[in-house]
């Protein structure tokens, strides 16, 4: 109530001041008459009442006291005050906004990925509640006996019946999401993403759908029998323009026209970040997607991720023993467990780690939050830097309004309120800053995603980075800090005034004239200015290293075509399939400007199929992972890796003949005896020597890198695609000329063998590679700009901290040259000092970028984080530009009219 | 000393009690009273009445309208509201205390 009248009263302040003045008056006119009345002199009666009425303006006040809004006026006053202050220092003022916020900004964008990628939790009810069962790492491997990571089906049904520690538990299959398909009647198949999962899903994440339904426990019990799906509401949007009888649409995938039964709320995607489904299915409708997977009922078809919802009260621990016990039990229960000794003892090793799921699971998280934790750090620095530059620029600033503080406080203001004063325009500083950072970081953002998406043609990742409550509290956190960080200091400092003292000395008192603090804050700024060129140099050598690998095969003139061979309808064994993609390959491969053209499961960093090989004869290597690749005849030629001996897969080499394998240099040589010829020997697919898993030794190729440029030494084998039938999806091609055209004749080609195969996509091996380097291109471009950034505003904090104390020391300057000190003494005596800061600065910093070089030892290759090629060069980077910075102002020096100094003193 | 100053913090309590005493007054109306009552001992700073009526508005103790006095002129009548009247037997039980506990020591002393 009393709020109420406080807030109307604040709304009508001219009304109640002229209220006030009007019974105030009336008061003094009564009293008067009254004393004219009683025979008192018309000047005696108004002195009188006058008098007796006390000093009108103090009790105008104390009414406006009453009401409580003294602070709010104050920091009106403070404001208006601010805005005056800051419109009068322009240069000042502008350098601090556009420090700030650059500094806000790049902050404030860096943390927006952080969050959304780190730190956001699943938009689903309570998401603490959520673990999964195992590491939720990227890459299973289908040999091992009991995958900690990805379950069976069947696994997943008997785990969700026995378990007692979850609410409910749901799985999603970790593969197979693209594909394409027809929406209703429309003409063409479209290219669509669809998660394959339980029907507990959206009941385990806990949400609604926003229109329909979603799925029910029959629809996932029967295989095959309940083709429904549940669509995205960005899905439902984009493609359905939000219809309201979205229910009467279907999705048409491989055979079979799916009913779409229900809407996922607004943002809803599962449980992978920057993975958004357009749709979701029922496991038991995997068959009936294009990449009719068999494994629905199979024990040992290791697929999924699974993930549970904990009943209340049961903790990770409970749950994680209950669900260790099960696992051992079920794995071997399962109908088609093959219990050899080796298994078994494989399975006793096996421990299911739960895994806390409340922010999600996320292939970016393993590859960017390092980065982005780092490139954090680095923003946050470059605010550091830039705190300290604006704290020297007000210090100085405060030296020059030595006077006027002086003049204040000898009227009676109080320290505190002075202090006041200065961090409200210092506040008022950084929340223009932080406005201008912010729009600022939505511009930076859009390109970050871009960067972070793999480049101009890449697909937008859905990542939600818009701004929220927490980013908006972050960059609040951030605006208030360094506005006490940067003012407080000159605050306390300007207003600590000998008021005598500051009364009679000059305006350019001497008293800060040596001002060791904004010294130390220019040492500090080149220290961490250091720091930040030295990441920049490793970074960018980094990436050079990486691009200057050797790959094994050489990069350019490679086309790589996407297709989808799985809307044919027909399994990869067919013969059809075998044969059409041969007949591909010799078409392209005569077409002129093409050198040669073949088909591979996994071209570069394109996935892998991991498994184990055994050699009669040698130890059984479990551990050591080879990487399968099924290739057609002409994929050495494509990718011009030499033979090393042996031959190539020729047509010799056919579904029915004896199965033959090329392996890889390393692999030779690490899975046979020294000093034997691998060539003609044979070996298994596998632990167990089966005679379906016996193959020939035909062929040694040349070590390649398969995944990535970092990758440490790759074991790779090779079989031809009769003999291991592969659906393909990327033929790769080495041509000459222009691409536009080679593409065209390529896809036209394509056509013409099958017109029904879908082509996605076209690319170039180039491309590919650059992009699987995108996380370090991003740090060395960052880093570098974060570091030019850095370096350019100490050369700033250098030069506004030089030039002041130059204009401080006119006078001494001038005396000095009126001695006979020379041009070149002088600017020398200033260099000097100059140079003794940047000393200072590159020695700290020096120590700090030691220190640090662990924490980015990680994203580093091929250069070590105290390398002092790298720190060379940030030195002398640094020491240029900050002398040449400090160059200036000693030059003004030296110039210094000597009788103009002394006059003007 | 050039009248009897009214004690500290009795000026709300005075003005509460003329106001429940005579209605509806203005400022000038209130000071006068509070004067003739107190047989002109009491002198109230007369301007200081204001800031206390302020007080006593943002505390709802007195509400205040508009209205013209007999020389016709505009003036602002305040008038005690529940609260006040609340406000003033809170007071003034609290002043009896005060003031008989004072009288009390003076008479032993």
């Amino acid at each position: 109530m009393s709020l109420l009248r406080r807030i109307q009263m604040l709304f009508r302040r001219s009304r109640f001041d002229s209220e006030l003045e009007e019974e105030m008056r009336l008061h003094m006119d009564l009293r008067e008459e009254e004393q004219r009345a009683a025979g008192v002199t018309p000047e005696e009666a108004r002195r009188q009442s006058r008098r007796n009425f006390g000093n009108p303006t103090v009790l105008r006040e104390r009414s406006h006291a009453a009401w409580g809004w003294g602070w709010l006026e104050s920091l009106v006053q403070d404001i208006q005050y601010a805005l005056r202050s800051m419109m009068h220092a322009k240069a000042l003022t502008l350098m601090a906004l556009l420090s700030l916020s650059l500094g806000i900004g790049a902050n404030v964008a860096i943390f927006s990925f952080l969050d959304a990628l780190v730190l956001r939790s699943l938009p689903v009810t309570r998401p603490s509640e959520l673990v999964m069962l195992g590491k939720g790492d990227d890459a299973g491997e289908t040999d091992d006996y009991g995958s900690t990571t990805l379950y069976s089906y069947p696994f997943f049904r008997e785990f969700r019946k026995s378990n007692t520690v979850f609410s409910d538990v749901a799985t999603v299959m970790s593969f197979g999401s693209e594909m394409h398909g027809t929406l209703d009647h429309r003409d063409s198949m479209q290219k669509l993403t669809g998660d394959t999962v339980s029907s507990t899903f959206f009941s385990t994440l806990g949400v609604d759908p926003v229109m329909g339904r979603f799925f029910r426990d029959e629809e996932d019990r029967v295989e095959g029998k309940f083709p429904v799906v549940v669509i995205s509401y960005a899905f439902w949007q984009s493609e359905f323009q939000g219809t309201p009888d979205i229910l009467n649409h279907t999705v048409k995938l491989a055979d079979t026209t799916f009913n779409i039964i229900g809407v996922a709320p607004p943002g809803f995607f599962g449980i992978e970040v920057g993975h958004a489904p357009d749709f979701w299915v029922p496991m038991a409708m995997m068959q009936s997607l294009p990449s009719h997977s068999k494994g629905y009922a199979d024990g040992f078809f290791q697929s999924n991720y699974v993930f549970g919802r904990l009943k209340p009260g049961v903790t990770r621990a409970q749950a994680e023993a209950e669900t260790n016990v099960l696992y051992q039990h079920i794995v071997r229960s399962l109908p088609n467990a093959d219990l050899s000794a080796y298994n078994l003892a494989h399975l006793q090793n096996a421990h299911v780690s739960l895994t806390n799921l409340s922010t999600g699971r996320s292939f970016l998280r393993n590859t960017f939050s390092d980065p982005l934790k780092i490139l954090m750090g680095v923003a946050a620095l470059v605010l550091l830097i830039t705190c300290a530059n604006i704290a020297n620029l007000l210090l100085a600033r405060a030296t020059t309004r030595t006077h006027e503080f002086a003049v204040r406080q000898a009227f009676g203001a109080q320290r505190l309120r002075l202090i006041r004063q200065l961090l409200t325009e210092s506040l008022l500083l950084s929340v223009a800053g932080a406005g201008l950072g912010v729009i600022l970081a939505l511009a930076a953002d859009r390109v970050l995603l871009r960067m972070i998406s793999g480049g101009p043609d890449a697909n937008l990742l859905p990542l939600d980075i818009s701004l929220n409550v927490r980013l908006l509290a972050f960059t609040l956190f951030a605006t208030v800090g360094t506005a006490v960080l940067f003012g407080l200091v000159p605050a306390m400092r300007a207003s600590r005034v000998a008021v005598n003292e500051g009364l009679k000395e000059s305006r350019r008192s001497n008293s800060n004239a040596r001002s060791p603090l904004g010294k130390g804050l220019v040492i500090a700024q080149i220290a961490l200015s250091l720091v930040l060129s030295v990441a920049s140099v490793l970074f960018l050598r980094t990436l050079v290293n990486l691009t200057h690998v050797d790959t094994g095969f050489p990069r350019n003139s490679v086309m790589l075509v996407d297709m989808d061979s799985s809307v044919l309808g027909m399994k990869s064994e067919d013969p059809r399939m075998i044969a059409m993609f041969q007949e591909i390959e010799r078409r392209v491969g005569v077409l002129p400007q093409v050198k040669a053209a073949s088909f591979a499961a996994f071209t570069f960093a394109q996935g892998s199929w991991n498994g184990t090989l055994n050699v009669p004869g040698m130890p059984f290597k479990e551990k050591n992972f080879v990487r399968h690749n099924v290739i057609g005849n002409g994929y050495f030629n494509v990718m011009q890796i030499p033979l090393l001996a042996g031959r190539g897969f020729g047509p010799q080499d056919s579904a029915t003949s004896h199965k033959v394998v090329i392996l890889s240099e390393s692999t030779a040589r690490d899975f046979f005896p020294a000093g034997v010829n691998p060539i003609g020997r044979h070996m298994y697919q596998g632990k167990d020597p089966k005679p379906e898993n016996d193959l020939e030794v035909i062929g040694i190729v040349r070590d390649v890198k398969f995944r990535s440029l970092d990758e440490r030494k790759t074991y790779i084998d090779y079989y031809p695609n009769p003999q291991h039938p592969w659906g393909y999806g990327r033929l790769a091609v080495r041509y000459d000329g222009n691409f536009a055209t080679m593409s065209t004749a390529v896809q036209n080609t394509i056509r013409s063998v099958n017109r029904n195969l879908v082509i996605d996509h076209v690319t170039t091996l180039d491309r590919v590679i650059e992009r699987t380097v995108v996380n370090q291109t991003l740090m060395a471009q960052l880093s570098t700009a974060f570091g030019l950034l850095a370096v350019l505003l100490s050369a700033i904090g250098i030069y506004g901290l030089m030039s002041y104390l130059v204009g401080q020391r006119t006078g001494e300057i001038g005396i000095r040259m009126a001695l006979g000190a020379s041009h070149t003494g002088v600017r020398w005596m200033v260099m000097r000092e100059i140079t003794m800061l940047v000393i200072s600065g590159v020695a700290a910093g020096i120590v700090l970028t030691l220190l640090s070089g662990q924490l980015v030892r990680n994203l580093l290759y091929g250069v070590a984080p105290s390398e002092p090629v790298s720190l060379l060069v940030g030195i002398t980077l640094l020491t240029v530009i900050a002398l040449a910075a400090g160059y200036i102002p000693a030059r003004r020096a030296s110039r210094v009219n000597p009788m103009q100094a002394l006059r003007y003193e | 000393m050039k009248h009897n100053e009214i004690p500290p913090g009795s000026l709300t309590l005075l003005i509460l009690r003329t106001l429940a005493r005579h209605g509806t007054l203005h400022g000038y109306e209130i000071a006068e009273s509070i004067l003739q009552a107190s047989d002109n001992v009491l002198e109230v700073e007369e301007g200081s009445l204001y800031p206390a009526l302020q007080k006593m508005l943002v505390n709802n103790w007195v509400k205040a309208e508009w209205g013209v006095t007999k020389g016709n002129r505009r003036a602002r009548y305040y008038q005690l509201t529940a609260a006040g009247r609340k406000q003033l037997a809170a007071e003034s039980s609290n002043f009896e205390r005060v003031y008989s506990a004072i009288a009390r020591v003076l008479q032993t002393a």
